[in-house]
């Protein structure tokens, strides 16, 4: 237990000092956090309940645009700031700035959540590959139609509100790295204790053998809307900060981005290991590291690299980075293993 | 709890990963003034990505072969650091983010589309870096406020608005019907709004009105519409794929209208891949080689195409020669400033008034370049259609053919 507390403090101090550190790669780190907690979330329903979903990309652009919406809303009329050629320019002050994002971000985690639980419902009842199709139409779908909507910009995109003038040109950074560090805290702390009660004990049981859950009495389709309701909560407040952190959003390239967000959610869990608590977060750090890297030094070349890695998983760790190693040191992971077990296993292969 | 271990480990080994990969260059290192850009060389805009990217690099070679820039009595040379934004504009402002915080660039150049340059704007504004770019049209790019930004292209809502003053004229002076179809993107939708206005201003009516996705594969659904009624004018714009998918459907479909007004046909290079099935295709252009601008690097538009023919082994697109021209902005705006100050090589550009092979270049307060008319050019085949080519047919100024109108039918053709 000891143990435990030094490394989620050395965890926090990194965390804190982070932009400190390395000033110059704030956004990176910024853009870090999101990706873990889009992996954390998708985990709850990929990892621990067996479904996997392209959806989560929905609640993520949702929260991205109300955010920005709200913001502006709040204090200029909406759709004259995103009229098409764009001829009026607002400014906010910084009161309204941070106001307006404080609100956003309610707004961009509390109307998901409540998206997720009506979607939920109706399509929750999906097994396998027909839910995760059709979670992948949503996103789809959902990116066509922001894209008609001119009071969101529509084709034209929507300028964020631009970072206040408050003196210093760190601050922005250091404001939105901060903001989606809490969110990955919060993430984090959430997803733990969920996943130290009996709800993960039942995503579990759905996904081990869902029709075998029921039978036991568990109201499997409350849990799997619960569980999706938490994730589109974190899904939406990182979209948010994304739009923020970006200042740009796009209807189908920034914020329905299921093609690259969509998918790298999944591969970073599964790179991780998807079903562990770690597996995320491990997985996202190594992907976006990994991503960082070839986009310097292999210009054009990071897709491919992509691909590869992808190979290179599905093969190699199949279980992602955590299952290889729970695999090759169980006692570190607080198994006991019987040494004629392991002499019996070594001889079977 | 071993793992703990193990994921501390793994920390550290990040943070010290990420502590020895600080690279840090400075805007001029020695005798190199260093730009940056984010480009897109994969991606939907690859191609016309990497025809910026040419156009950049002719520019570069040729500036540095002829003496360079001289700013304080010493001659310097340019070089540019780019990245791939693959056509997205989340990637597209975090490269430029990492391009002036971790690579200390000062001075940039735009990406490739207005969308890009939409999400690089607020960026280099907030560290005031002055941004010459030559590939964002977008007129919301220029009523933000935005003080770094420079652009040597016109408006995108100017683009082929003159091609329906130019359909009503045929028509008698008589209000026409318009078909139009756009690509759910920040330029298209520009060139929407030219239109739209356009139509108000000739009382034109607008009888269809399609929005096309992003990676355009397909838009039978719009021709097929444009079959039963028949407009007047057909306006299409998406970029190349745009323009290619039009063509590659209206030959399939056998569709008949009498004006077919683009975007992006020599980006595409329509007349080469697509010969006579192109032909009478009106197109807007910022630039074409027989216009009569002159400068002393490229001398003028035809020496232009022939060098970058020599070198790239095609006839250069006007986003080219529009990238090619932002270096020569630049250039002249550092001499001007005879500086590397931010803040004096902006004011530097905010004065600039200058001609190049390009056109001339004189920045509005909101950063558009105000000096510089667009050009229609219609595609023109020989008779037995093995050889097609663009020609300027409007204004009348540089026109050097006579716009064929109305298009002849398939059937005659």
């Amino acid at each position: 237990m000891n143990k435990n507390i030094i490394l989620y403090a050395a965890l926090l101090i990194f965390g804190l000092a982070a932009p400190f550190i390395f000033p110059a790669f704030k956004v990176q780190l910024s853009i870090l956090c999101v990706l873990i907690v889009l992996a954390l979330t998708w985990n709850i329903q990929g990892g621990e309940m067996g479904y996997n979903t392209f959806g989560n990309i929905l609640f993520y652009g949702l929260g991205m645009y109300l955010c920005a919406s709200v913001q502006v809303g709040m204090f200029f009329p909406l759709a004259e700031w995103t009229e098409s050629g764009g001829e009026k320019t607002f400014v906010h002050t910084p009161t309204q700035f941070f106001q307006g994002m404080a609100m956003g971000l309610i707004v961009a985690a509390v109307i998901p959540t409540i998206v997720a639980g009506l979607i939920g419902y109706s399509i929750l009842g999906l097994r396998g590959h027909y839910f995760a199709i059709c979670t992948l139409g949503l996103g789809v779908a959902a990116g066509e139609i922001s894209g008609g909507i001119e009071i969101i910009g529509a084709g034209q995109g929507f300028t964020t509100p631009p970072f206040p003038d408050v003196g210093s040109l760190e601050a922005r950074g250091e404001f939105f790295y901060f903001l989606s560090f809490m969110a990955v805290v919060l993430t984090f702390i959430t997803v733990k204790s969920i996943y130290s009660t009996r709800f993960k004990l039942i995503l579990n049981a759905i996904r081990d053998n869902e029709d075998k859950a029921e039978a036991m009495g568990i109201q499997t389709m409350k849990y799997k809307i619960i569980g999706w309701m938490i994730s589109a909560f974190f899904c939406g407040l990182a979209g948010g900060i994304m739009g923020g952190l970006v200042g740009y959003i796009d209807s189908t390239d920034v914020a329905f981005d299921g093609r690259e967000m969509g998918v790298f959610m999944v591969l970073m869990a599964i790179l991780g290991g998807k079903g562990t608590l770690w597996g995320p977060v491990i997985g996202a750090t190594v992907f976006h590291i990994f991503k960082e890297g070839f986009w310097t030094f292999f210009l054009g070349w990071q897709y491919v690299a992509l691909g590869v890695l992808i190979v290179v998983i599905v093969i190699y760790f199949p279980e992602g980075i955590m299952g290889w190693l729970r695999e090759k040191y169980p006692e570190r992971f607080g198994e006991v293993v019987d040494e004629a077990d392991r002499k019996a296993q070594v001889e079977l292969k | 709890m071993k793992i703990n271990k193990i994921i501390l480990s793994f920390i550290s080994a990040l943070a010290l990963l990420l502590s020895t990969s600080v690279t840090s260059f400075a805007k001029v290192v020695g005798d190199k003034i260093i730009l940056g850009s984010a480009i897109s060389l994969t991606g939907k805009y690859s191609s016309n990505g990497v025809h910026t990217q040419n156009g950049y690099n002719m520019a570069v070679d040729r500036i540095n072969s002829m003496g360079g820039v001289k700013v304080g009595g010493k001659t310097y040379k340019f070089e540019i650091i780019y990245y791939d934004d693959e056509s997205n504009p989340k990637r597209a402002a975090q490269l430029a983010e990492r391009l002036i915080s971790q690579d200390g660039v000062e001075f940039m150049l735009g990406p490739y589309s207005s969308g890009l340059t939409k999400a690089i704007a607020p960026v280099t504004e907030k560290y005031g870096v002055p941004m010459v770019e030559a590939n964002g049209a977008s007129r919301s790019l220029f009523t933000k406020g935005y003080k770094y930004l420079f652009a040597v292209l016109a408006p995108a809502n100017l683009y082929l608005d003159v091609a329906i003053d130019l359909a009503v004229e045929k028509n008698g002076g008589k209000p026409v019907k318009i078909a139009q179809a756009f690509e759910q993107d920040a330029f298209s939708q520009d060139v929407r709004l030219g239109i739209l206005e356009a139509a108000e201003r000739t009382g034109s009516k607008i009888i269809i009105d399609d929005k096309l996705p992003k990676e355009l594969n397909d838009m039978a659904a719009t021709l097929a519409k444009v079959k039963a009624v028949k407009p007047d004018v057909l306006v299409v714009s998406g970029h190349t794929k745009g323009a290619l998918t039009a063509i590659r459907q209206i030959a399939e479909m056998k569709v008949d209208v009498p004006m077919l007004a683009m975007t992006h046909c020599d980006a595409a290079k329509l007349s080469k891949q697509h010969g006579k099935n192109s032909e009478y295709a009106l197109c807007a252009s910022q630039w074409h080689k027989t216009l009569t601008y002159k400068d002393k690097f490229f001398g003028d538009g035809m020496k232009y195409a022939a060098d970058f023919e020599k070198e790239f082994k095609y006839d250069p697109p006007y986003q080219a020669a529009e990238s090619s021209a932002a270096l020569l902005v630049f250039k002249d705006a550092f001499e001007r400033a005879n500086s590397f100050d931010k803040k004096k090589v902006r004011d530097a550009l905010a004065a600039t008034n200058m001609q190049t092979f390009y056109g001339n270049i004189k920045f509005a307060p909101g950063g558009q370049n105000v000096d510089k008319p667009m050009v229609l050019f219609q595609v023109m085949c020989n008779a037995d259609g093995s050889k097609c080519e663009n020609k300027v047919v409007a204004p009348t100024k540089w026109a050097s053919a006579k716009l064929i109108h109305p298009i002849p039918s398939w059937s005659e053709r």
